[in-house]
């Protein structure tokens, strides 16, 4: 017994050390699945990046504290083995350091965005980093002075540091998570900073009560025992519970991993729940469409829109309608829920906006930049001179070469039957567009089919990218 | 059963009529698939307005049935609208120099005129505007001819004001005519910015003559968003005409404000020679808007452009002309050898230059280019 408390190797240590492991492998699992189910997101922006950081970050941790606190039997005589590589530099800056400071940037973006109402000043992939360097720093300046024992403890002139820096940590995540709290938002982003909190604010009370025990009484081997038992046991619950993806992909959080309903939630509006998104609703009237009419009236009609946008789409311009449809979503939230109107523009911003954009839309420079840097993400003109100067580019483009396309026959068609109240007949032949040739029905060089799919999901991959 | 088989009587006929015509729809499909195979696929390719839609109208004039009366009409409101945006760019640039420039006498304006371009700013940002009529055209004619304005469009490289401004100011008159119907040359120079694909297809000697080659010219956005989309076409071309604007090497981009419009095309253009489907692909390089060129080098020294800044001046007049046009040229042709890889060096590579509003010259450009192309099919062919 007093030989495995000091060097490792008691029984207790190899059960907590196979929890440690389960642990790891069931948080790679659900976090390759939630990616994998959801169709990977692409490489870059904070989405993708923030929640492989967390991986990485919880591996660090866990293998720290394995490694440090003796839990298993070795032979130490290599610098990698080394005290000071685990329990100080993976412990902090690339284990709970990291950590807390990626939910400390997430909580950062989301009080940025939906409290003063704008776009966050400093980008993630900036911010992580900063933040970071406090632990860097210590842990430097702990390597330096070197005041570790042979059994990898700190004097307890020098736990209150660095107890306090990892509670400053868990406070500044608090202090944020606080200023948020009474926003509603809609894909449990609150609950899951509050759940990472608790977890982590308990684990740090377990680590201090059992690093107190174990100098004050240095004798008493089960204690140390089962003090460090209880210390890889909360770090791996911890690890396990502070990972969510919800943060990062508001749209993944809605559909469940183990499938128990599957909603097809195409569109931020429809997980938005604004009312007949997406939707082609049988009662939509079928309104004589008069070319004359302007064409920004025309649009307003959902089922003249969806048919524009099929014929903008074969043409490769579809991004300008896509943006009309979704800011004309966004006008469909009232004023007074803020909440939703920042989700709705953050998500238009993202798609449409931000220059290498999945689906840019061609607008000026200086138009783009009165979006990015507005100081108010709620305002209802928000979107306007862009949205003007895409009609007009429509107009100009693709208004005349739609009358007199196959799109605008089956429109009036469509309209024709469905008054008569018919059955549809089927529309054999090939699809013509007076502006691309090879625009046909079943033979498509341009894939049309999957080009809209495409866009589909692109709206996994590009939400909160930043 | 004997009550499927005579439910299924009346269908024989249906049944065969859908045969036919099944069939007849695959004989058209294999006769288009054969016919395919002689199209000659031309992409036209450039940054945002490099003249790639003005040579595409041009093609258009000159080897189809050019604009019917319909279609002039329907560029009345293009034009207009090309007005009052050129405007209204202009009065809110003046304003916006008046207030950061340290001499900013000079873009204020008199009071009556400010009232005008108040006016004529407010008309310039709906979303439809109003017909050109004598009365609003007289207004802009004013508000230009203000000393303000005028200091303001010398400045225009800082602005995104369009190469049409001169032309249209000075053609107010006719343009705002009640019964104004768009000369060729008005089309020509009515600005529109692409999105999207636009195709045509051609025969140079003629739709009547078969022998001819055939060609299929598609016509692109050169903003940033909408070169994603060029990819699409990449397959499959028998030449890139690459329009790079030489006159805008004191200008920045509409889509970003902070780059150099001719260090983008030099980017571009490189992108696309280094493009994998381009390997065995003519390459044609447009070397546009010469007369507006001719004019501002004489004013604004090439060296403001980060990519000719080694440019040193040797005289005035046209020979300075062709001495920064020789320059610019070399300069190119450096490029095109920079980025072509070793085997891709004897793809046929020519430079001309052009000045898209100008259909002798365009015609005379695209025989030669026609030329080209005809020889190194027949050199691909093994007949030469």
């Amino acid at each position: 017994m007093a030989s495995c408390a000091v060097r490792g190797g008691c029984p207790s240590d190899y059960v907590v050390v196979s929890i440690a492991i389960f642990s790891m492998i069931s948080l790679i699992v659900r976090s390759t699945f939630s990616f994998l189910i959801h169709k990977v997101p692409s490489a870059k922006g904070s989405a993708f990046w923030i929640p492989v950081i967390q991986v990485i970050a919880s591996f660090n941790f866990l293998l720290s504290i394995v490694m440090a606190l003796n839990f298993l039997k070795y032979k130490k005589s290599y610098w990698w083995l080394s005290c000071y590589v685990w329990a100080v530099w993976f412990e902090g800056p690339l284990g709970f350091g990291l950590l807390i400071s990626c939910r400390i940037t997430q909580a950062f973006q989301l009080y940025y965005v939906f409290v003063k109402r704008r776009l966050p000043p400093i980008r993630s992939h900036m911010f992580l980093p900063l933040i970071l360097l406090p632990w860097v720093a210590g842990a430097a300046f702990i390597h330096e002075k070197k005041p570790l024992n042979y059994r990898c403890h700190l004097g307890s002139h020098w736990i209150i540091p660095v107890v306090s820096l990892h509670t400053l940590y868990v406070a500044v995540l608090m202090g944020f998570t606080g200023a948020i709290r009474h926003i509603e938002f809609r894909f449990d982003e609150l609950r899951d900073l509050w759940q990472g909190i608790l977890v982590s604010a308990s684990l740090i009370g377990v680590w201090v009560s059992a690093y107190i025990l174990n100098e004050i009484h240095d004798d008493i081997l089960w204690l140390q025992v089962v003090s460090r038992f209880m210390l890889l046991l909360t770090a791996s619950i911890l690890v396990l519970v502070f990972f969510s993806i919800s943060i990062s992909q508001p749209l993944l959080s809605q559909i469940s991993l183990r499938k128990r309903e599957p909603l097809e939630l195409k569109t931020m509006g429809q997980a938005l729940g604004i009312p007949d998104s997406g939707l082609l609703l049988q009662r939509e009237e079928a309104v004589d469409v008069d070319p004359n009419e302007p064409l920004d009236k025309l649009l307003l009609n959902k089922r003249f829109r969806q048919s524009f946008m099929a014929f903008a789409d074969s043409c490769l311009a579809g991004e300008s309608v896509h943006f009309f449809d979704e800011v004309h979503e966004l006008g469909k939230i009232p004023i007074d829920d803020p909440v939703r109107r920042i989700y709705m523009a953050r998500h238009i911003i993202n798609k449409y906006i931000i220059a290498g954009a999945a689906m840019e839309v061609n607008i000026s420079h200086r138009i783009r930049q009165g979006i990015l840097t507005t100081t108010d993400l709620t305002h209802p003109d928000l979107f306007t001179n862009a949205l003007n100067e895409l009609i007009q580019l429509m107009k100009m483009n693709l208004a005349k070469d739609y009358w007199s396309s196959m799109y605008f026959i089956k429109f009036k068609e469509e309209a024709r039957t469905r008054r008569c109240g018919q059955e549809m007949e089927e529309m054999t032949g090939y699809d013509f567009s007076p502006r691309l040739s090879s625009v046909h029905a079943s033979d498509d060089p341009f894939h049309q089919d999957h080009f809209s799919r495409g866009f589909t999901q692109d709206i996994h991959a590009s939400s909160y990218t930043h | 059963m004997g009550l499927l088989c005579s439910k299924n009587h009346p269908y024989n006929e249906a049944d065969a009529e859908e045969n036919a015509q099944a069939a007849e729809i695959e004989r058209r499909i294999e006769q288009e698939r054969k016919a395919e195979k002689h199209i000659q696929k031309l992409l036209l390719l450039g940054a945002g307005e490099s003249g790639k839609s003005t040579i595409f109208k041009q093609i258009k004039l000159l080897f189809q049935t050019g604009f019917d009366e319909e279609e002039l009409k329907s560029y009345i409101s293009v034009i207009h609208a090309n007005i009052y945006q050129t405007i209204k760019i202009l009065y809110d640039g003046s304003k916006e120099f008046a207030q950061n420039e340290a001499d900013s006498s000079k873009y204020v304006l008199s009071s009556e005129n400010e009232v005008i371009g108040e006016k004529l700013s407010e008309i310039g940002s709906r979303l439809d505007c109003p017909c050109l009529n004598r009365e609003l055209a007289q207004e802009i004619e004013t508000l230009w001819k203000d000393s303000a304005i005028q200091e303001t469009y010398a400045r225009g490289n800082e602005l995104q004001v369009p190469d049409c401004t001169q032309y249209f100011m000075e053609n107010l008159q006719r343009l705002s005519d009640a019964n104004y119907i768009p000369s060729k040359e008005d089309v020509l120079y009515a600005r529109v910015r692409t999105t999207g694909v636009v195709e045509i297809q051609f025969s140079p000697v003629g739709e009547n003559k078969k022998s001819g080659e055939v060609y299929r010219l598609f016509d692109v956005g050169g903003q940033r968003n909408e070169r994603r989309k060029w990819i699409h076409l990449f397959e499959g071309v028998t030449a890139v005409i690459f329009c790079a604007a030489i006159s805008e090497y004191d200008q920045t981009l509409f889509e970003d404000e902070q780059k150099n419009r001719m260090v983008e095309t030099k980017e571009l253009f490189d992108w696309v020679l280094k493009q994998p489907c381009f390997e065995k692909t003519s390459f044609m390089l447009f070397l546009n808007k010469f007369d507006i060129f001719e004019k501002k080098v004489l004013k604004v020294p090439l060296n403001v452009c980060e990519w000719l800044k080694d440019y040193q001046p040797v005289s005035t007049g046209k020979q300075e002309t062709e001495h920064a046009y020789e320059f610019v040229k070399k300069k190119f042709e450096e490029l095109y050898f920079q980025s072509s890889a070793p085997d891709r060096v004897d793809r046929v590579f020519k430079i001309y230059r052009t000045t898209a509003l100008d259909q002798k010259l365009v015609k005379k450009t695209f025989k030669l280019v026609d030329e080209s192309l005809r020889r190194r099919n027949l050199f691909e062919a093994g007949l030469l």
